[in-house]
């Protein structure tokens, strides 16, 4: 009985987060193809603006070709129907703006670099953003608690590009400690050499920082308000009368129950990873996926705008699945219900 | 403390002092090299301002999608038959680069023959031929459309042929007296192909050309999987090159990065990291006039930036009521005061234009020399205070060049102050700001204004324009448009600026009234108009909501420009007649005014010399400075290592 209902609960999630999916990609195809966006004109545009000569009788003869050759011809609904097939097969068709790579490769190149600083960056700022931040409620009294959250109240509404710019300015061209852009060294490859290795966290260090500083300057802000609010509660007062330490109190019973939004919240963000961070990638010239994504919408490639949100609509709609699915194993509430 | 303790204390001291000391001076060695090997004092390293390359294998520069255009591949490895200097070039703006001689046409330009040079060899020492000249035209015409140049063969070329190994024929589908231009680079043209390569390969479309077989005077020695940055070396036998003929390229090797936004390029290059700079941002060139002084600009000093031949220009829809009333489009002008539009855009530093044609290289001469007495003269068919008006302020750039003076504070005496030298580097002038004849021309059209002095149609509704700008991509344009929509709100009309991020598609559409962008581009080196005039011919007139054909977005249709073209297009490339027709195109513009002519194209291309000097200049106008244009090749020969350094 007990294994019926789970396995219910698990087939609802499932197929909620299929039915997601499912409209999110449909949405995705048809958004781009409503706007004015026609990346036959956007390649004829950019020949245009670059001043490269076109006899104007040939204008119209390249703009056949490439609607051919980009597989743009026919209705939008045999534009749909080809676009499922072809992705059931893992292939989301070739970039327009750099033809005929496949969006695949590129969202390959890209999606190590953004994985890599985002995932590193967001479970960085998460533990330590919830770590201080529950130290910080549990003893808000202290003035370096106050201190703390004062720093991070000041750092909460700073745009993220001022941040990022002004730790760039600190120490890559006033203290010239690291690289001022880039995601390697000139002359660095990827191997398992030292070399490689110094050059990847020397780069990646201060986009990492920034991220860190303000994503975990979040986290402590939570983390400290629901902490604020758990210590007051009559199971917490019982325990200290009890004589529990400090210690048990605070990271058995404390943070413990505080965590559980923060979990929700660490998946959500892992999710949005595949949306990359264009602020970042484009302050610090590091080379992910929301440099990207920038640069396809801008020359109107929307095979690659697509490719790059269906990864970020599937990265979402699992993250969310997990959730649910875990929900059960962390809090018995709903595993009783 | 005991005395033990004591000289441990001073050893650890010591140690953090060596490690000070010495440390940096070990990094300051290591910084001389940019990659394992390759030393700071032989590189040149240069922005491409293509940004970070998201398909870096592929130099097929032929192919539809290639993004590696100008990360040195069309400087240093590509050649073709001519080139033209939009300035002076390093003897003339003309260049037979892998042609011996100039186009040779018959009567009738149905036939065009080009000579080559003999002992040009690719980087993999096979002898360049006519035979790569005739494989390229008839590779790219079984791809036409597909492959750069294909459709353009298709549409010209009847038959292409060699009579020997130096001599290509082509014979033409009908007469045609500029099909060099396919071969000529302006900031590009159609590159020779290496036969021997590519006839190797089972589809030249998706043919990767990696490593490219270079046929200039550097090859491919490294780049980066992400993008960011490829570096380039002198080839051994540079002298079996095009290139050679002015000395050997100076640096071993060029390095083009993609070193990040605007304020990252000023940084870079006060830390002598980066040597060319393709653009900054007004503010960013100010920046490096006051903290570096080796940077350079085009000018010694204000305005600094290079003024590019092509001219941005408020693109009016010349088929939407009432754009297509030419009183109209001289009212609009004339409630715009460009003082105000040039501080706006350019913090003062354009050079500005009254005239349909971008104020640039041997233009100066040609044509605004030229124009200088008949724009004086010329009247609008309107009376002010009983007497013809004149339209024309030839003070306007002296007015830009107090302002900007001003303005600028401690480096405010960088801007010229004599009248001749205010005309080369900010313009010769504009129209008037006369707000009050805009009016006159207005109310004779049938328009009224409201109680609140607000604009009306004849009809009484009340009259909107939008101006379309890019926005954040291009903020110098979009600063400068949102000027021109606020002083028309002021005039009393509706006006707005509309970011539009896929502009030139929605130009291209005829969708808006106008558009803050560029239609008419020269050589800069050569005074015909042709190659952008063309399709400003009838023939190719487009209505709005069909894809405009190339240069014609304002939809201007007009019989007398009709005859200009058609007297350009029987001319040899070289008549002096072609200069009288494009005059007349000229005076034809001010006079209909289908488009309000800004500025040139001023970029703020900012050479350090440090490692390097000799860069081109306003003084020194041997090649175009833009990193990005083909022709910047010439600067290579040019420059020497700075050997005070």
């Amino acid at each position: 009985m007990k294994y019926g209902f789970f396995f219910r609960y698990c087939l609802q999630r499932v197929g909620q987060c299929l039915l997601v999916i499912f409209i999110g990609i449909t949405i995705t195809f048809v958004i781009p193809r409503l706007a004015p966006t026609d990346p036959v004109e956007s390649a004829i545009a950019t020949a245009n603006m670059s001043g490269q000569y076109t006899h104007p009788e040939a204008v119209a003869e390249i703009r056949q070709a490439l609607t051919e050759l980009y597989g743009l011809e026919g209705g939008i609904l045999e534009q749909y129907f080809n676009f499922w097939k072809r992705l059931l097969k893992a292939d989301l068709g070739p970039s327009y703006s750099s033809f005929p790579t496949p969006v695949m490769d590129l969202i390959r190149r890209s999606l190590p670099w953004t994985v890599g600083l985002l995932l590193t960056s967001a479970f960085i700022a998460w533990a330590i953003g919830n770590l201080i931040g529950g130290l910080a409620g549990y003893f808000s009294q202290r003035g370096w608690a106050r201190t703390l959250g004062v720093f991070c109240m000041a750092i909460r509404p700073t745009p993220y590009y001022i941040m990022a710019f002004v730790i760039l300015v600190l120490f890559a061209y006033i203290l010239p400690i690291f690289p001022l852009s880039g995601g390697l060294a000139i002359g660095v490859h990827f191997s398992f050499s030292w070399r490689f290795i110094t050059s990847l966290l020397k780069h990646a260090f201060l986009p990492s920082l920034s991220l860190v500083i303000v994503s975990g300057g979040a986290w402590f802000l939570g983390m400290n308000s629901l902490v604020s609010n758990i210590v007051a509660e009559d199971y917490v007062v019982y325990a200290e009368m009890g004589g529990v330490s400090n210690r048990n109190i605070l990271f058995r019973y404390v943070m413990r129950n505080a965590l559980l939004p923060q979990v929700t919240g660490l998946a959500l963000q892992l999710g949005m990873i595949f949306n990359g961070a264009l602020i970042t990638e484009y302050v610090f010239s590091y080379p992910g996926l929301g440099y990207l994504t920038y640069n396809a919408v801008f020359s109107g490639d929307y095979g690659l705008v697509i490719g790059i949100a269906i990864f970020s609509i599937i990265g979402v709609a699992v993250a969310i699945l997990i959730i649910d699915l875990a929900y059960p194993l962390f809090d018995p509430r709903i595993r009783h219900q | 403390m005991s005395k033990l303790r004591k000289k441990i204390l001073l050893v650890m001291v010591a140690c953090i002092i060596a490690t000070l000391t010495v440390l940096p001076a070990f990094a300051a060695e290591k910084m001389l090299e940019v990659a394992p090997g390759v030393l700071r004092r032989e590189t040149i390293i240069i922005e491409d301002p293509a940004g970070r390359i998201e398909n870096p294998d592929n130099f097929n520069r032929w192919a539809p999608g290639v993004t590696t255009s100008s990360t040195g591949l069309q400087q240093l490895a590509l050649d073709t038959l001519w080139y033209i200097d939009p300035d002076a070039g390093i003897s003339t703006p003309w260049d037979n680069s892998l042609a011996a001689t100039k186009p040779i046409y018959n009567k009738d330009f149905t036939r065009m023959t080009a000579k080559l040079r003999k002992g040009i060899y690719w980087s993999d020492g096979v002898e360049f031929t006519a035979d790569d000249l005739v494989y390229t035209v008839e590779t790219c015409m079984a791809h036409p459309g597909v492959l750069a140049y294909g459709a353009n063969f298709e549409v010209m070329v009847d038959k292409v042929y060699k009579t020997d190994d130096y001599t290509v024929v082509f014979e033409l589908k009908k007469p045609n007296s500029r099909f060099h231009g396919l071969f000529t680079v302006r900031w590009s043209a159609c590159f020779i192909m290496p036969k021997h390569i590519f006839e190797k390969v089972e589809d030249p479309v998706a043919f990767n050309f990696n490593p490219p077989v270079s046929l200039g005077p550097y090859v491919l020695k490294d780049y980066d999987k992400t993008g960011n940055w490829f570096l380039w070396e002198r080839r051994e036998d540079w002298q079996r090159t095009s290139l050679a003929r002015f000395g050997m390229p100076q640096p071993k090797y060029a390095l083009y990065i993609n070193p990040g936004p605007s304020d990252k390029r000023v940084m870079a290059q006060i830390k002598h990291d980066l040597d060319v700079i393709h653009d900054i941002a007004p503010e960013g060139m100010i920046t490096l006039a006051e903290k570096n002084p080796t940077s350079k600009g085009w000018f010694k000093g204000f305005p600094w930036a290079h003024p590019d031949p092509t001219l941005p220009a408020l693109i009016l829809n010349n088929e939407r009521y009432p754009l297509n009333i030419k009183d109209v489009r001289w009212a609009l002008t004339l409630a715009i005061d460009i003082v105000d539009v040039s501080l706006a855009s350019y913090k003062g530093a354009a050079t500005i234009s009254a005239i349909a044609v971008p104020p640039t290289g041997g233009y100066l001469s040609w044509y605004f020399d030229s124009m200088e007495e008949w724009l004086g003269d010329f009247t609008l068919d309107i009376d002010i205070d009983g007497a013809p008006f004149h339209p024309y302020d030839s003070s306007a750039t002296l007015r830009i060049a107090e302002r900007a003076r001003k303005d600028l504070g401690d480096i405010g005496n960088q801007v010229p102050t004599d009248p001749m030298e205010i005309k080369k580097a900010l313009g010769y002038g504009w129209w008037k700001n006369a707000p009050d004849v805009a009016e006159k021309l207005l109310l004779r059209n049938g328009f009224t204004r409201d109680k609140a002095g607000k604009w009306l149609l004849p009809d009484g509704t009340p009259w909107k324009i939008s101006i379309a700008v890019e926005g954040p991509a291009r903020p110098i344009m979009t600063r400068g448009g949102t000027m021109i929509a606020e002083q028309w709100r002021k005039f009393g009309i509706d006006a707005k600026t509309v970011v539009i991020k896929l502009l030139w598609q929605s130009m291209s559409y005829g969708d808006g009234d106008a558009f803050m962008a560029w239609c008419i581009e020269t050589w800069g080196g050569h005074p015909d108009l042709f190659w952008f005039l063309e399709s400003w011919h009838s023939d190719y007139y487009r209505p709005s909501g069909e894809p405009v054909v190339f240069k014609n977005p304002m939809r201007f249709k007009n019989a007398e420009l009709d005859s200009i073209i058609e007297g350009i297009q029987g001319l040899d490339f070289d008549d002096p007649k072609c200069l009288e027709l494009g005059l007349e195109y000229v005076k034809l513009c001010v006079e209909e005014m289908p488009l309000i002519p800004l500025m040139s194209y001023n970029v703020f291309t900012v050479c350090d010399e440090y490692y390097w000097e000799g860069f081109p200049t306003f003084e020194n106008p041997y090649t175009n400075p833009v990193p990005n244009w083909a022709n910047s090749k010439y600067m290579f020969p040019m420059i020497r290592p700075k050997t005070t350094e």
